[in-house]
């Protein structure tokens, strides 16, 4: 037996197939909603709700910024995190975007790649977290002026500044390598296939699997 | 949505319903799975209803909707899920594949190897046993039109070393 043969039984089996199947119409067009609409509007809230805390860390670091407004160690590190936090704020208005244009009449390819993004958004928010690791710093320095009122920077000395620019600028080449690697492209690695696994679950390792398998024949 | 659009949707869906019982049985193994996708599939469908274009095949739109909805779609706890349809109305009803009429057998063994295909080459399968022409497949995919003669040719010679070890 070929595929054509295949095709000729399949193409045998049209009625039997209606037949398989009865469908209760009243009921159908009387949905409103079904599970994967419900998951999707609960991805939206979600995402506003997160939205609305990333705006609130941006006002409140902006007041900070603002109040005493003066050049110090403390004040740039509140600089570095707002620009962290403005990023998580853009990220998630293009996921309310994203949830908002779900199209499943789309080519299967594009729809895919859509759900792969929207699934992938924890994925993002924990390379976001990573991505402030170098400036792991910024948190301190912060910490000590709200809590002790003291500039740190002022106090330490220079080989512990030269330190903690040198593990910073180690951690940044570290965690943009990590960053860059965990991606779809890569599922195919062991360890990028178990690190996101781990962050997002198999649903993520499947689509990511799907979508590399498409294009790697499509290169 | 006003009577005569569910009237259209009614009988579109009457006769072309049989590719939602084909796409079901070519993506989930288990018959409780395929109930659930099957009711997935048709709701996704009536929810999209309003943005079908009439100068498309409607056979073409649903299979579109349908395959975007079987590899979409995920269970995490079967158990679970299975508890909460039996409390549910059911929208939809299926035939078990095993329990079928006279070419059962050659229908059986067609989706065992289709069962056997990676998801979107289960995809390209359906497609193409519709007799679909490659560019159709390639749109409704968004993949290239070489993607999908090179991936049935992978088919075909899968097909083919199947049966030459089942014989040997």
């Amino acid at each position: 037996m070929n595929l054509d043969d295949f095709r000729n039984t399949w193409q045998q089996q049209n009625n039997d197939s209606v037949a398989a199947i009865t469908i209760n119409q009243t009921m159908l067009t009387e949905m409103k909603v079904n599970k994967q609409m419900k998951a999707l509007t609960n991805m939206k809230w979600a995402r506003i709700i997160e939205s609305a805390v990333f705006f609130c860390i941006i006002v409140v670091l902006g007041q900070y910024i603002g109040n005493d407004f003066s050049v110090s160690a403390a004040k740039i590190s509140a600089v570095i995190l707002s620009v962290f936090a403005i990023v998580g704020l853009a990220g998630n208005i293009g996921q309310i975007v994203l949830v908002s244009s779900v199209d499943y009449t789309k080519p299967v390819s594009e729809l895919q790649k859509d759900m792969y993004r929207l699934c992938a958004h924890k994925l993002q928010l924990t390379k976001l977290l990573f991505m402030s690791v170098p400036f792991y710093m910024a948190y301190v320095f912060i910490g000590f002026d709200v809590i002790l009122g003291v500039d740190l920077f002022e106090h330490l000395a220079p080989h512990m500044v030269w330190f903690y620019g040198v593990s910073s600028v180690v951690l940044f080449v570290a965690t943009t390598w990590f960053l860059t690697k965990l991606n779809y492209n890569n599922i195919n690695t062991s360890w990028v296939k178990n690190v996101i696994q781990f962050i997002v679950g198999a649903r993520l390792v499947s689509m990511a699997q799907f979508i590399n398998n498409l294009e790697s024949t499509e290169r | 949505m006003n009577t005569t659009k569910k009237t259209l949707f009614a009988q579109s869906m009457e006769q072309h319903k049989g590719i939602v019982y084909k796409v079901v049985n070519a993506y989930c193994q288990h018959q409780d799975e395929r109930q659930d996708l099957a009711q997935e599939i048709l709701t996704t469908m009536w929810l999209a209803y309003d943005s079908y274009d009439a100068t498309y095949k409607f056979s073409t739109w649903m299979y579109r909707i349908a395959l975007n909805v079987a590899i979409s779609y995920y269970r995490k706890d079967s158990k679970r899920v299975d508890k909460v349809n039996a409390n549910e109305e059911c929208i939809v009803q299926l035939a078990d594949l095993s329990q079928r009429g006279e070419r059962s057998e050659e229908i059986r063994l067609l989706y065992q190897f289709i069962g056997q295909l990676d998801t979107l080459n289960k995809a390209i399968m359906l497609l193409y046993l519709e007799s679909e022409p490659y560019e159709n497949i390639a749109n409704s995919l968004g993949i290239s039109k070489t993607n999908v003669a090179t991936r049935i040719g992978r088919i075909k010679q899968a097909l083919k070393h199947q049966f030459e070890a089942q014989e040997s």
